[in-house]
């Protein structure tokens, strides 16, 4: 499995991954959330283009991010899912939470309309 | 327990109780169920399935009741349908009623368990304390399956 991480666009953490996030390699995605968050990323991509398979404990990963994400103000949005692994979002009912996008610009763009309604909210 | 066809291979894998192993037993399950006819997504089914067992051996099976740290994988292949066991020697646990639903899903061993239901077609686990835990599980080929 391969991570990374890229933070080209300052309010926007992307966080690519490709190969097979199981209970062995998905600590290593877990990581890789974990500090952009620390460092104070609140609106993450996790780009699945490359993933070919995920199983409860990569899910796990990525709903505990998008929840610590909402907590701080942002939000997650998981974007170019193969069909494989979104019967796994589907199935366990949490694509709607991981903001599930076909492809990295429509998460960038879904991420922009959410940083723009909390920045209304709050002002 | 599901039942076993007298006519059915079987090829059994005795592997470490260990996370890197787990990617193993999907290769092995994976190559083993192409061969049988089943499509690429019931392919796909039974490696989650498959991975979602074997961790919650790794996660909930052993300690200092049960030292020995092994998982077997049993699968019973014939035309059209695999059956996959995976048996551990570990601690055992009192059965409790599976996941109704997705919030139950959410404790532990449930959202595995609950994958594990919805994507096979027959699944069974059977477990006791002391005396350890098999997951048996089956998947046919999809009847909507296109023709090819």
């Amino acid at each position: 499995m391969r991570v990374e991480r890229q933070d080209a666009e300052g309010w926007l953490t992307v966080v690519a991954v490709s190969g097979e996030l199981d209970a062995y390699t998905a600590p290593e995605l877990r990581t890789a959330l974990q500090e952009a968050m620390d460092g104070g990323a609140a609106f993450l991509v996790a780009d699945l283009t490359g993933v070919e398979y995920i199983d409860s404990v990569g899910l796990g990963i990525l709903v505990a991010a998008a929840k610590r994400a909402a907590a701080a103000g942002g939000a997650l949005s998981v974007a170019s899912a193969t069909p494989t692994v979104t019967k796994v979002f589907q199935i366990s009912g949490t694509h709607e939470l991981l903001g599930l996008q076909p492809t990295l610009q429509e998460s960038r763009e879904f991420l922009a309309s959410r940083r723009q309604e909390n920045a209304a909210s709050d002002s | 327990m599901p039942q076993v066809t007298p006519e059915a291979d079987l090829v059994e894998l005795r592997l470490p109780c260990k996370a890197k192993y787990i990617a193993v037993a999907r290769l092995a399950v994976s190559g083993i169920a192409a061969r049988l006819g089943l499509t690429l997504d019931d392919v796909e089914d039974l490696k989650v399935a498959v991975s979602e067992a074997c961790t919650n051996v790794i996660d909930h099976a052993f300690g200092a009741c049960a030292p020995e740290q092994c998982m077997t994988l049993r699968c019973w292949a014939r035309e059209g349908e695999l059956r996959v066991e995976v048996v551990d020697a570990g601690c055992g646990f009192e059965a409790a009623e599976p996941p109704a639903n997705r919030l139950q899903a959410a404790q532990p061993r449930g959202l595995g368990l609950f994958l594990i239901r919805e994507l096979m077609d027959e699944v069974q686990v059977i477990s006791s304390v002391g005396s350890g835990t098999t997951i048996a599980m089956v998947k046919r080929v999809s009847e909507e399956q296109e023709p090819q």
